[in-house]
């Protein structure tokens, strides 16, 4: 097999004519003592239990009983038999595409508003973190449906404009998850903080000589703030995909994935299978399928990284 | 090459590690126990001390010191008397110490499944009615059978068809600790303000709609609410089905139970027709009323005149609004037959693998049986079940007249009921989904009920098999 | 310019207040509602103001705790675990993150792999495994068992340092190795001060999800002594019997207030971390 590498790095030691060992063994003994403490904990809480649960996907396990091997049943059963699971990945799917072009732009607009030295900012800051904070909360879970309901917030400002309607935006099937989507755009504050971090790693000297330059903020965003943020809008653009795809505590506390299994996200899908239906070895199955799937978006992305993402350490210009 | 062979030997060492670990992680019976087993044993010894304990296979004479470790799921409230009652009991029986792990609902049985798939669950644990079919079917929980034959569980006072709903495959998998009846729970100013009667528990379902439409006209409100959803669960349906002389499932539990779909259709059409009316609220704003918890119930702020709930719901809603009263649900228009039947609540369930059985058995009893202790759990985690308790709580007068009103509901139930229905099936917890979500798309028009009906008949066959 | 820049600033403003209020709104009703009485509560949820102010019952009851145990002691476990797990997992995953940008060693794309990989599977059918495992390090119970989650880094923290060190020109490090620096040198005295925003960000996310984590230390723990603030609000509710909301969201209300200070004190190093002016050209 070709070893592809996910991201090329060029630093010192890089010896491209010896190709039986790119590595030297210094660096190798240094590496591996700087990541030893993370890989003690990645095969304690991680590689061990992803094994287990390898096993028990291809297994009957129901949690009580003692699991025996029943092949790919499980896998076959997903594609073939599953209905739900068609459908959680549907709304899994059309939550991700709303989601994260929304939540990333809107934090991407408020960071670089947020990004300057003003009276106050800080407490702008701090308000716009604070729903990232109180995230899946049982007194969210209450608000939301209270704004969102009938006699709620919007309802009222519909009435008061003129559009009078009857209906519960979180009870209708249609618009369910388009209150879900609102919800995780307004968690927005995340992301914004790490946009903030990345624009104050930006060097001035370089806004300063485009200012002497003549150019305009438009062009100054283009050409210095994009390129410059690339990484960080790679990393956004990944986790948001990531955190997309496995989206469980909005469903599983505001909507319970109804109505008519509207709002069912697919982890929604398989915790229920898991541990409501006494289904875990079929439930790790569909958890596998999902690591699957959120694989190849992942790889995919690191693949287009050279054509956009821009790395001031990585000098593939 | 050499890669190619390096990370072969990886991942055999990866097979080894996890067969090494599933091998006795897993299973409920093998070493793991073992291994547990003797922790605890090391556990009880150094508590103990001054005692030597020899034997571990024996189970433990009455006065050996023992730690029996109970998880119950419930609110603020019921945590509290329970840490009381445990106390209580640990004055009378000093050999007696408990663990407790009083729990919130969220999670509670996710958490149990996890237990009981390593081995480790503690010795008493309150059990749902939802769940009991499937800890017991995997032989996680005990059979309690013998502590009722040899007379440690005192059950001379309980209904026999309460009782058995804890028997599964014969073998008693929980002892119920209390039961709920269907009941209507209503407004009498709101029946007031229509001009009508309140209600004495004899309507038919048509009766029962024509009085609620009448409310609904003067109101201008729907006026029937069902706390949980004409189709949130199986239990609307079950008593539709129940008093027209069928049943949702077969006694075993493997298949359905009814054979004509047009009694589901029946049932469907008659609350879309509701909705329709505007006497029953459509899904949309059934979701909203669901919002507002019990306390801000339409029936409770008199904006409903009725509320399908259970018994105890006057009782619960008390604090809020003390005038709400219960009576029964309609009997059927076409025969009379009314189709209650006393629900089990809660159960107390032994784990198979406890040490101390007969002492979790002992405690159960009096938990059950003791004047003493209900006094202070008072109804709160549903009506109790032994008659004599429920006779010597309403005498002695402590109790609101709610509480009374709950507790004479039981004793009702009990003579009118025909049976209650065998134990849940497996997968139930899927079922209930499937009416869930069948229901809502006849109230969203997207189905009609018959092809709802038989939509329900499909899956629930499915699910029904798979869990066979 | 000047009036055009005024007209601007109180534009500015004015749209950030509003914009803040949809933000904090959740809050605001969270705060009005710990001072509603339990038994109106729903009745006017949607009303921001209190009709009968009742501050001290739901916190008073709050505080008394759940099965026994007080509220402080729950604050105190929080406090515990949030701590050690926060330093454990923002220092353990720098070194990855250095380890992984700077250093060219065999199997790094591997284990780089690994690490987003810990971040594709849903947590929710790791979590049996996870149990069995640390019932085999008898740490079931325990609070270790809270920490060792979080404390050898994540692969959120990973990922996110390895994006802001790659913003770094290698010239920095080529300087500092000139200068007779070691890698840990480099590291600590070069390094660390230019990603100071990004480990300040990744400590006030790690702060946060410790301190509100909450399924698997609920499967993992027993002990109503040692349960951490999450856990016990959790106990306050039983969809079939009678709450105590007004407890509940007294004791959400206390429990947000560390993180908020967290975020309030830390936040200002967003705004002054050090400027790379002068490295680069």
């Amino acid at each position: 097999m070709d070893h592809v590498p996910l991201f090329k790095r060029e630093g010192y030691n890089v010896n491209e004519k010896n190709k039986v060992s790119p590595y030297k063994k210094k660096d190798n003994i240094a590496g591996y003592l700087l990541l030893c403490p993370w890989i003690v904990g990645f095969l304690i809480m991680w590689l061990i239990p992803m094994l287990i649960s390898i096993y028990y996907s291809f297994t009957d396990f129901n949690l009580l009983n003692t699991p025996s091997v029943i092949g790919i049943e499980n896998y076959k059963r997903v594609f073939t038999q599953d209905k739900s699971f068609w459908k959680a990945l549907q709304v899994t799917f059309t939550y991700v595409a709303l989601l994260v072009p929304l939540r990333l732009a809107f934090a991407l607009f408020i960071a670089m508003l947020l990004n300057r030295k003003h009276k106050g900012l800080g407490i702008y800051r701090t308000l716009y973190y604070v729903p990232s904070i109180i995230g899946g909360s049982i007194a969210v879970s209450i608000v939301w449906k209270q704004i969102f309901g009938n006699k709620g917030v919007v309802m009222s400002l519909l009435a008061a404009i003129g559009i009078e309607q009857k209906v519960s935006f979180l009870g209708n099937p249609n618009t369910a998850l388009g209150v879900l989507v609102i919800m995780g755009v307004w968690q927005f504050g995340s992301s914004m903080l790490i946009f903030l971090a990345a624009l104050k790693q930006i060097p001035n000297s370089l806004y300063e000589s485009a200012m002497v330059d003549g150019a305009k903020a438009a062009q100054t965003f283009i050409k210095i703030t994009l390129p410059m943020l690339s990484p960080t809008i790679f990393f956004n653009l990944i986790l948001q995909i990531i955190n997309g795809f496995r989206v469980f505590t909005e469903s599983y506390v505001i909507t319970g994935g109804g109505p008519l299994d509207s709002t069912l996200s697919y982890v929604l899908y398989l915790y229920r299978r898991a541990f409501n239906y006494f289904d875990m070895g079929y439930s790790c199955a569909l958890a596998w399928v999902l690591v699957l799937i959120i694989a190849i978006f992942t790889v995919i992305l690191f693949k287009t990284q050279n054509n956009w993402v821009h790395y001031e350490s990585g000098g593939d210009n | 090459m050499k890669k190619l062979t390096k990370r072969f030997i990886v991942g055999l060492l990866a097979c080894a590690m996890i067969l090494s670990i599933t091998a006795c992680g897993s299973t409920g019976n093998s070493t793991e126990d073992k291994s547990a087993a003797k922790e605890e044993s090391a556990a009880k010894v150094e508590e103990v001390t001054a005692e030597t304990t020899t034997s571990e296979e024996t189970a433990p004479t009455s006065d050996e010191p023992v730690t029996i470790k109970i998880t119950w799921w419930g609110g603020q409230a019921r945590h509290d008397y329970t840490q009381q009652l445990l106390d209580l009991y640990t004055e009378s029986h000093p050999n007696v110490s408990f663990e407790a792990v009083p729990a919130g609902w969220d999670g509670y049985f996710d958490k149990l499944s996890t237990q009981a798939a390593s081995g480790s669950m503690p010795d008493i644990m309150q059990m749902d009615y939802l769940y009991i079919s499937t800890y017991a079917k995997n032989g996680v929980v005990a059979d309690l059978n013998e502590f009722a034959k040899d007379g440690t569980i005192d059950t001379s006072e309980i209904d026999e068809t309460i009782l058995n709903t804890g028997m599964i495959d014969g073998k008693l998998a929980g002892m119920v600790l209390s039961t709920s009846a269907l009941a209507i729970g209503y407004n009498p100013e709101v029946f007031e303000k229509a001009g009508l009667a309140e209600p004495d528990g004899s309507w038919n379902w048509s009766e029962f709609i024509d009085t609620n439409r009448k409310i609904s006209e003067v109101t201008g409100k729907e006026s029937i609410i069902v706390s949980s959803g004409a189709t949130g669960d199986i239990i609307p349906l079950r008593y539709w089905l129940s008093q027209h002389g069928e049943s949702l499932f077969n006694e075993d539990g493997t298949a359905l139970g009814y054979t004509d779909d047009q009694l589901v259709v029946a049932f469907l059409s008659m609350w879309k027709d509701m909705v329709d009316e505007n006497i029953y609220p459509d899904p949309d704003e059934e979701a909203q009323i669901l919002t507002l918890g019990h306390e801000g119930s339409p029936v409770v702020t008199g904006d409903a005149a009725t509320v399908l709930d259970w018994n105890n719901y006057a009782s619960r809603v008390s604090s809020v609004n003390d005038k709400i009263k219960i009576t029964t649900p309609p009997v059927s228009d076409e025969n009379g037959e009314s189709g209650l039947w006393n629900k089990p609540g809660m159960f107390f369930s032994v784990a198979e693998t406890s040490k101390v059985k007969k002492e979790c058995a002992e405690f159960i009893n009096w938990f059950v049986n003791s004047e003493e202790a209900n006094t202070i759990i008072m109804g709160e985690r549903g009506t109790p079940v032994s008659a004599s308790v429920r006779e010597a709580m309403i005498q002695s007068g402590n109790m609101t007249d709610q509480q009374v009103a709950m507790f004479e509901y039981a004793d009702r139930v009990n003579e009118i009921a025909k049976k209650t229905p065998a134990p849940d099936p497996e997968g139930i917890s899927e079922i209930n989904e499937t009416i869930k979500n069948i229901g809502s798309s006849v109230f969203y028009e997207q189905a009609t009920p018959e092809e709802a009906a038989s939509t329900f008949r499909k899956e629930v066959s499915a699910i029904l098999a798979r869990n066979k | 310019m000047s009036k055009r820049k005024k007209i601007n600033s109180i534009l500015f403003h004015a749209g950030a207040c509003i914009l803040g209020f949809f933000m904090i709104y959740p809050l605001l009703w969270l705060l009005a509602s710990s001072f509603k009485s339990n038994d109106t509560m729903f009745l006017n949820a949607y009303s921001l103001i209190p009709q009968m102010w009742d501050v001290a019952t739901n916190y008073k009851s709050g505080f008394q705790g759940v099965g026994g145990v007080s509220f402080m002691t729950f604050l105190g476990n929080t406090v515990f675990v949030t701590l050690i797990g926060m330093f454990g997992c923002v220092f353990i995953s720098l070194l990855a993150a250095y380890a992984f940008t700077r250093i060219k060693f065999r199997g790094s794309d591997f284990l780089f792999g690994c690490v987003m990989m810990t971040m594709m599977i849903p947590p929710q059918v790791m979590v049996v495994p996870q149990y069995i495992i640390l019932k085999r390090l008898n740490l079931i119970d325990t609070r270790t068992a809270l920490i060792i989650p979080w404390f050898f880094g994540g692969a959120f923290f990973i990922f996110l340092l390895v994006q802001f060190f790659r913003g770094i020109p290698m010239e920095l490090d080529e300087a500092a190795k000139i200068d007779g620096c070691g890698r840990i040198a480099i590291l600590f005295k070069i390094l660390v001060p230019v990603v100071k925003p990004a480990i300040v960000t990744a400590s006030i996310f790690a702060f946060y999800w410790i301190w509100q984590d909450f399924f698997q230390p609920l499967i993992f723990m027993s002990s109503t002594e040692k349960f951490t603030i999450s856990l016990a609000l959790n106990m306050y509710l039983d969809p079939n019997s009678y709450n105590n909301y007004g407890g509940l969201f007294a004791m959400s209300v206390i429990s947000l207030i560390p993180v908020l200070l967290f975020f309030v004190i830390f936040q200002r190093y967003l705004v002054d971390g050090i400027a790379m002016d002068g490295i680069k050209g």
